[in-house]
């Protein structure tokens, strides 16, 4: 269907593809519905009037927060312009046949009010040359608008979302049954009714308890800083969205590396000596540390390294169930500290598999081979 | 297909027998057309948006004015999706096999008829279930503060809110099939993070902005405060003096300009101080010259929810 002399199917296609292509997450689903306004059916009229109203529609069926609604504008002034501009190429392809090929030039982008006007003259005066003397000309590069790669991720830093850490937490566990008998064990009071003959008393057993410990210790300040946002989501995700008891949640931070004093605030007041720490530990207690481990500033400084083996030696000696996420990404990790450290214990890039396998490592699951 | 176009007086002659009562609404024309594409596309309606500037009351004025049933589900953080489709009492058929035989094969206690071989005395179809089980038109559905449950709720929910839209009583195998998908609005304050990646993907998504020009307020009063001879409920409050609202527009947009409210206050607050200044205490209708600029407001505890807000705005108001 045509909206406002534009082909409605290529410029919801268009739109479609350049929007999957600056992140969004849009299916065929979602194309599909996209089509359907466009279709021309009775009813879906009023959804493609006109360019406007179209635009206002795909909207709101393709953005799903207030920042992909900002994000859209952009995509669809480019989308327009392509479909514009090779709309009116077809027709005058009609006309006259033999054109010269077109280098593949992104039009210009129109001016926002100018919808319906035809596409700027400037492209087809730089490939059709008047004169045959090319050089004389003045030479000009082609105006071609700079993509933004993806703005989504100038708006915040956060390789794993809320929602995702707050699903892996509840891979935690340990359940044990513990405490009184005081769940009625159907099945095995019938069981038992059947083999005596006569009902004596109902079979009660222990109630499951998620018995898993989490240690988390963070690495604050210095070249943490801009990730403080996003570890103080680590630690709150864990402390409640975890689904384990608070009293079995630690989180404990420090600078650099964890010396004999962490801290239990994050403004590194309240010292507490690593020792006793780890004393309240077992060797079921699961212990994640967040560092970039002298990644962030590619540093390698053998002080950080031998302080952090002898951090590490004395974690072993508590625990096994120990891993090291990083939110500084692995490439970044060569060169540096954080590769040899990443030798002695499981690091993990902080993204939703390091995160995950991060998880399986510190309940005892994954195994990874660790070098002499 | 019937569409909304945010006019309650386009509400047919005959509505269904339950659809809801007048609510005042002010649609702006975004809205109008998400919700309509939401009725094309058969998808559900995702409203974010400030708390109090009306994502709930939508759901009443698309029910009233296309009329339709409308049926609420409040989501607690212990809603299960199950509890949206049906119940099914158990244990009072079981008190009933029981109570058959002690009643001598009687077939009624009271006023409630006790026959357990009739599985569907003990069903109870629930909001979705109602919805689905409408034969004449469709029914608005509003699953009000979504991301309120547990996690895995929206994904759960996904799977009966798409095509063929139908789900089975477990304990009957009986399946239920909508007659008409019905139009399901979902209202979000996002306090529990974002919803889920393919849930928001099904979803026709919507922000709703506060008013914030004078004249879109004073609409929303004229239609909250429609003039005495237009009453349609008896002992209606007669609207409040015209001085006197655009004052209060004045200053209430003014609070929501300050810097440093912790948080700002919407409209349904707005609603409530104007009715109390309006009517409310001794010397109602407040007069607006009562309402300088820069004095201390009137009736502050309807507008500030925040001890440190709340304080703020008794010393100054416009500084």
């Amino acid at each position: 269907m045509k909206v406002n002399g534009v082909d409605g199917e290529r410029l919801v296609l268009e739109t479609f593809l350049r929007l999957r292509r600056s992140g969004l997450n849009l299916g065929l689903d979602e194309y599909f519905a996209g089509l359907a306004l466009v279709s021309g059916a009775e009813g879906a009229i009023p959804f493609a009037r006109d360019l406007d109203s179209l635009k206002r529609s795909l909207k709101s069926i393709w953005c799903t927060s207030e920042s992909e609604q900002k994000q859209f504008d952009p995509d669809w002034q480019k989308a327009l312009a392509v479909v514009q501009a090779t709309g009116s190429d077809s027709r005058e392809t009609e006309n006259a046949t033999p054109l010269p090929p077109r280098p593949a030039v992104e039009p210009p982008l129109p001016t926002p009010t100018g919808f319906t006007q035809p596409p700027s003259e400037s492209v087809t005066e730089n490939v059709t040359p008047s004169s045959l003397d090319a050089t004389a000309q003045p030479v000009r590069a082609p105006f071609t608008p700079a993509e933004i790669e993806r703005p989504s991720e100038l708006q915040s830093y956060s390789p794993v979302s809320r929602r995702f850490m707050s699903y892996s937490w509840r891979y935690l566990r340990r359940t044990v049954e513990a405490g009184p008998a005081e769940l009625l064990d159907v099945e095995a009071t019938v069981q038992q009714t059947a083999q005596q003959g006569f009902y004596l008393e109902p079979v009660l057993r222990q109630r499951d308890q998620n018995q898993a410990q989490l240690l988390l210790l963070i690495d604050q300040n210095g070249s943490m800083m801009p990730l403080h946002q996003f570890t103080r989501e680590v630690a709150n995700t864990a402390f409640y969205n975890s689904g384990l008891p608070p009293e079995q949640v630690f989180v404990y931070y420090f600078q650099n590396v964890p010396a004999d004093y962490i801290y239990k605030d994050v403004y590194l007041t309240q010292p507490e000596e690593l020792k006793a720490v780890l004393a309240a530990c077992d060797s079921d207690t699961s212990v994640l540390v967040v560092s970039d481990a002298g990644a962030a500033r590619g540093y390698r400084r053998l002080e950080r390294i031998r302080a952090t083996v002898r951090f590490l030696t004395q974690l072993r000696r508590t625990t096994q169930l120990c891993a090291w996420l990083n939110p500084i990404p692995a490439e970044r990790w060569s060169g540096n500290s954080a590769e040899m450290i990443a030798n002695l214990v499981p690091m993990f890039q902080m993204d939703n598999d390091g995160l995950s396998n991060a998880i399986d490592v510190v309940r005892g699951l994954l195994v990874l081979p660790t070098p002499p | 297909m019937k569409f909304f176009t945010g006019n309650p007086n386009n509400r047919p002659a005959n509505p269904h027998p339950e659809s809801p009562v007048r609510e005042p609404y002010l649609a702006t024309e975004e809205l109008v057309n998400a919700v309509n594409l939401a009725i094309f596309l058969k998808r559900p309606l995702l409203l974010e948006g400030e708390a109090g500037c009306g994502k709930t009351r939508l759901a009443s004025a698309v029910a009233y004015e296309l009329g339709y049933p409308l049926y609420r589900w409040n989501i607690r953080s212990k809603t299960r999706y199950q509890e949206g489709l049906y119940e099914y009492d158990a244990l009072l058929r079981l008190h009933d096999v029981n109570l058959s035989q002690k009643l001598d094969d009687a077939t009624a206690e009271g006023e409630r008829a006790v026959d357990p071989s009739q599985v569907d005395n003990y069903l109870d179809l629930k909001q979705l279930g109602k919805a689905f089980e409408l034969e004449d038109c469709p029914a608005v559905v509003l699953i009000d503060e979504i991301d309120k449950a547990d996690l895995d709720f929206p994904n759960d929910l996904l799977t009966v809110l798409e095509e063929p839209y139908e789900f089975t009583i477990r304990e009957t195998g009986k399946p239920v099939r909508a007659h008409y998908p019905p139009i399901v609005i979902i209202t979000s304050n996002k306090e529990k993070g974002n919803l889920p990646a393919p849930f928001l993907r099904r979803c026709v998504y919507h922000f709703i902005e506060f008013p914030n020009q004078p004249e879109q307020l004073k609409q929303i009063v004229e239609i909250h405060f429609p003039p005495a001879e237009a009453a349609t409920v008896e002992g209606q409050p007669s609207p409040p003096p015209a001085d006197l609202v655009d004052t209060a527009i004045a200053r209430f947009l003014a609070v929501r300009k300050q810097k440093g409210l912790a948080k700002l206050p919407g409209t349904s607050e707005f609603l409530d101080w104007l009715r109390v200044l309006a009517q409310f205490g001794v010397q109602a209708p407040y007069s607006a010259a009562d309402l300088p600029e820069d004095g201390p407001l009137p009736y502050r505890e309807l507008l500030f929810k925040l001890r440190s807000d709340w304080r703020q705005a008794g010393f100054s108001a416009s500084s």
